[in-house]
C-alpha cells in the first residue's frame, strides 16, 4: 500500500468545509426543485392539504392557456435586450479602451447602473417615462412627435420601455467584461494589421470581434439566462401590467403561485421555463463552433 | 483510501440526518408538549402564561397597539402580541405560511371573502360554532351572514365596512352644488365633476380600492352569472358605467386619465386633503389621514355621498360595505380557547381604540355613538354631520364580493385596455365575459 501524502489524507476536511454550504444548497435549492417536479403532476394549492395526482392535466392546461402564450411573446421581446446591450457594450468598450478624456470617470459612470439599487432605479425610470410630463416624452414632443407612446401605460410599448431599462442596466457589466477582453488582445496583432493596410472597420470586425468572441459567448449565455429569470425590475415598475403586457414567464409563475396559490400549475410553468433556458443554452453551445474562436 | 471515502459519506449523511431530524424532532416535541394545554392546568403548578399572536394589516400605531396593551393590562395570564402584515399578495402569503406552521399566528384578520374562503379550504380557520354559543347573527346584525362559508362562521366580522365618496364641501358650496342625494347616479356624478373641475383641481379622484365599487355593486345585484349560467360580465349597466367614466377622462377631463393615474401612482387621499380634488371615491380608511390635521392640514369641511348607481332605472344595486375585519382563529393554534376569549373581547368593545381610524365596531354590545365620538374627537367641525350620518353611518343593502382573484385580474386587464384606448367598449365587454366564462367552465 502506497503511503498517502498529508494533503491527500486531508481530503475529508475539504468535504467538511463545503458541507455547510452544500447542506444549504441541498435543502433550499435541490430538494425544492425536485419537489416542484413532483408538484407538476398534482393540483396542489398552497396551504391546502387536499392534494391529488392529476397526471398530465397541468400540461393540457398549459397548452390551452392564452396567458401562457402571451407571456412567451413578452419574454421573447424582453430577450431582445440581451443582444442589443451586448452590441452597445462592445462599442462603448472599444471607445473607452482607446485614449479618451476622463476614461476612468466614464467607465465608472457606465458601470454605475449595475451596482445601484434596482427598485430606486425603477422609480427613476418611471419618472423619466411618465407619459404626460416625463422628460422623455417632453423631448419627443419637442422634436415634433405629436403623440409619443405612453410607455409604461401603453400595452403596445411597455415591454420595449422595460427593454430600454434592462439594456441600460446590463450595459455597464457587459462593458467591463468586454474591456477586460480587449486588454488581452496583443498590440502586435493590431499593429501588424495596420501595417498591412487594414482600415479601422476591418480591424474591428475581422480581428477584434473574433478575438473577443469567447467573451461574447459567455455574456450571451449568462445574459439570456439572467434575463429569462429576471423578475424584480418588472415587478417594481409595472407588476406585469398594463393589461398584462409585461407579464413575462417568470412573472406569470410568480402570479400563479403567490397570487392564485396554484402551486401545481406554477411548477409546470416554471419547469417549462427551465426547459426553454436549457434548450437555448444547448443550441448556443452547439452553434458556438461556427463563430466562437478560442 | 476506500475507507476514508466511506467515512466521509457516512459523516455527511449523519450530519444531514441530524440537522433534518433536529428540525422535525423539535416540531414533534412541540405538538406533544401542547396537549396538556387543553386540559385544565394542574393545581400544584402556577398556570403558565399563554402567549397569543394576532395578525392584522393596520399599522400598530393606528390603534392595534393600544388594543393589545389594554388587553394585556386586564389579562395577566394571556399575553397578546400584534404583528402587522401588509394586505397584498406577499403579505397574505406570509400570513398563510405562518398559519400553516401554527407557531406564529393564533388570531388573524381577513379583509376579503375570497381569502377567507381559501383559508377555510386549507383548514386554517376554526369553525366558530364549535367553540361557544356566541350568536354572531344577533351580535353583528344581518350583514354578518355575507361572511358565512357553507353556512358556518369561520370568523367574527368585527367592524362596519364602508365605501363612499368624500366631498370637499367648500368646493361644492363655491360651485353652488348641494350635497347629492343618497340615490344619485353616475350621470349626476359626471355633471358634478365637470362643474367642480378647475385648473389643477380634479372633479373626481378614485382610490384603487374603490375603483370598481359601482361595477361590483351592480354585479352583486344582477348576479355574477345570468340565468343560463353564462357570465354576466357583458351587462349593459357596466357598459354605461365604463362609457361615462371614459367620457369623464377624455371629454370632460374632470378625472385623471387612466394612464396618468397608473404611471404617477397618485397619492389620491393626500391630493384630496390638500384640496387638489373636489371628490374622492374611497372608504372609511381615509379617516386615519383626514383626522390627522398635523400631517394633513386642511381647513375645509368634508361631506359624504354614497357610491352612485349607474342610472335611475337600476333597481337592484347593492352597496359595497357591510361588515369587515373578520377575525379568525387559526385551526392549528395551540391556544384556541384563549384566542377565542380574546376574539370575543375584541369584537365586543376591545377594538374601540381603532375607532379613531374609522373602524366602527359592528357588535351590538358597543355603543356606536361612543365609537363615533371617538372617531371625531377633536375634528368634529371638519365634517358635515348630516351627510356623515346618512352615508357613513347609514343603512344600505350591502354585499361581499366572492369573485376569484383570477377573474378580477382578467377583468382589470380588459378594462385597462379600454381606458388606455387600445380596445373599444364592446370588445372589452365581450372579452371580459369570455375570460370569465373560461374560468367558470
Amino acid at each position: 500500500m502506497k503511503r498517502r501524502s498529508w494533503l491527500q489524507k486531508q481530503g475529508w476536511m475539504g468535504y467538511a468545509f463545503i458541507l455547510p454550504n452544500m447542506l444549504g444548497i441541498l435543502l433550499f435549492f435541490i430538494l425544492p426543485a425536485l419537489f416542484s417536479f413532483v408538484l407538476m403532476f398534482t393540483n396542489y394549492q398552497f396551504a391546502n392539504p387536499d392534494v391529488s395526482f392529476t397526471g398530465l392535466d397541468n400540461f393540457k392546461r398549459l397548452f390551452q392557456d392564452e396567458n401562457f402564450y402571451s407571456s412567451i411573446k413578452y419574454t421573447a421581446i424582453f430577450l431582445l435586450s440581451v443582444p442589443v446591450s451586448l452590441i452597445l457594450a462592445f462599442a462603448v468598450a472599444l471607445i473607452l479602451n482607446r485614449s479618451v478624456y476622463l476614461k476612468g470617470l466614464l467607465r465608472g459612470m457606465f458601470f454605475l447602473p449595475y451596482i445601484s439599487s434596482g427598485v430606486a432605479v425603477a422609480f427613476v425610470w418611471m419618472l423619466l417615462f411618465q407619459p404626460t410630463h416625463g422628460p422623455i416624452n417632453e423631448a419627443l414632443r419637442w422634436v415634433g412627435m405629436v403623440s409619443p407612446p405612453g410607455w409604461f401605460a401603453d400595452p403596445d410599448a411597455a415591454m420595449y420601455a422595460i427593454d430600454v431599462v434592462q439594456i441600460w442596466f446590463m450595459m455597464g457589466y457587459n462593458m467591463i467584461i468586454y474591456l477586460a477582453a480587449l486588454q488581452e488582445i496583443s498590440t502586435e496583432q493590431l499593429e501588424a494589421a495596420k501595417i498591412d493596410g487594414a482600415k479601422t472597420g476591418t480591424i474591428t470586425w475581422k480581428i477584434i470581434w473574433p478575438l473577443v468572441s469567447p467573451t461574447t459567448f459567455l455574456l450571451l449565455i449568462t445574459g439570456l439566462i439572467m434575463t429569462m429569470k429576471s423578475f424584480s425590475l418588472i415587478q417594481a415598475i409595472t407588476q406585469g401590467g398594463p393589461s398584462g403586457s409585461t407579464t413575462i414567464l417568470s412573472l406569470y409563475v410568480y402570479k400563479t403561485a403567490f397570487s392564485y396559490y396554484e402551486m401545481g400549475y406554477a411548477s409546470t410553468i416554471s419547469w417549462f421555463l427551465f426547459a426553454v433556458i436549457m434548450l437555448i443554452t444547448v443550441i448556443q453551445w452547439i452553434g458556438q463552433k461556427r463563430w466562437v474562436h478560442y | 483510501m476506500r475507507r476514508s471515502k466511506w467515512l466521509v459519506t457516512v459523516v455527511c449523511f449523519l450530519i444531514t440526518a441530524l440537522v433534518i431530524g433536529g428540525c422535525s424532532g423539535g416540531a414533534g416535541g412541540n405538538t406533544n408538549g401542547n396537549k396538556p394545554n387543553t386540559d385544565p392546568a394542574p393545581t400544584d403548578k402556577p398556570a403558565e402564561k399563554v402567549k397569543l399572536k394576532l395578525w392584522g394589516a393596520v399599522p400598530a400605531e393606528a390603534g392595534p397597539q393600544a388594543v393589545v396593551e389594554a388587553w394585556n393590562a386586564e389579562n395577566p395570564d394571556i399575553e397578546v402580541e400584534y404583528i402587522r402584515f401588509v394586505n397584498d399578495d406577499p403579505g397574505n402569503l406570509k400570513l398563510d405560511t405562518a398559519l400553516m406552521t401554527g407557531q406564529d399566528a393564533d388570531l388573524y384578520m381577513n379583509y376579503q371573502l375570497t381569502r377567507l374562503q381559501k383559508r377555510v379550504d386549507a383548514g386554517l380557520a376554526v369553525d366558530l360554532s364549535t367553540l361557544t354559543d356566541y350568536k354572531v347573527d344577533e351580535q353583528m346584525g344581518p350583514d354578518a351572514a355575507q361572511w358565512k362559508i357553507a353556512d358556518k362562521y369561520y370568523g367574527l366580522p368585527t367592524k362596519k365596512n364602508m365605501a363612499f365618496i368624500w366631498l370637499n364641501k367648500q368646493k361644492l358650496d363655491e360651485a353652488g352644488l348641494p350635497v347629492p342625494p343618497i340615490d344619485w347616479t353616475w350621470s349626476d356624478l359626471q355633471q358634478y365633476a365637470a362643474k367642480l373641475k378647475k385648473d389643477n383641481v380634479y372633479g373626481l379622484l378614485q382610490h384603487e380600492a374603490a375603483y370598481t365599487a359601482t361595477l361590483d355593486g351592480t354585479i352583486a345585484g344582477l348576479g355574477v352569472t345570468k340565468a343560463d349560467g353564462t357570465s354576466n360580465f357583458d351587462n349593459p349597466l357596466w357598459k354605461q358605467n365604463f362609457e361615462i367614466l371614459h367620457n369623464m377622462m377624455f371629454k370632460d377631463k374632470s378625472t385623471p386619465e387612466y394612464s396618468e393615474q397608473l404611471t404617477s401612482k397618485m397619492p389620491v387621499d393626500t391630493m384630496f386633503l390638500k384640496g387638489e380634488a373636489a371628490m374622492l371615491t374611497a372608504g372609511e380608511f381615509i379617516f386615519r389621514n383626514a383626522n390627522n390635521l398635523k400631517d394633513y392640514p386642511h381647513d375645509f369641511q368634508i361631506a359624504f355621498a354614497a357610491i352612485p348607481r349607474v342610472n335611475k332605472e337600476q333597481t337592484d344595486f347593492k352597496y359595497p360595505g357591510g361588515l369587515g375585519d373578520v377575525l379568525s382563529i387559526n385551526a392549528k393554534s395551540k391556544n384556541q380557547e384563549a384566542a377565542w376569549k380574546f376574539a370575543q373581547w375584541y369584537a365586543d368593545g376591545g377594538m374601540l381604540p381603532m375607532a379613531s381610524g374609522g373602524r366602527i365596531p359592528s357588535s351590538k354590545s358597543v355603543d356606536s355613538k361612543q365609537a363615533i365620538d371617538l372617531m371625531l374627537k377633536g375634528v368634529e367641525d371638519k365634517y358635515d354631520r348630516e351627510s356623515l350620518n346618512n352615508v357613513v353611518f347609514g343603512k344600505f343593502e350591502s354585499f361581499q364580493l366572492s369573485v376569484p382573484q383570477q377573474v378580477i385580474d382578467a377583468r382589470k386587464e380588459e378594462f385597462e385596455k379600454y381606458f388606455l384606448n387600445k380596445q373599444d367598449i364592446d370588445t372589452t365587454l365581450k372579452n371580459m365575459a369570455k375570460r370569465h366564462q373560461e374560468f367558470i367552465k
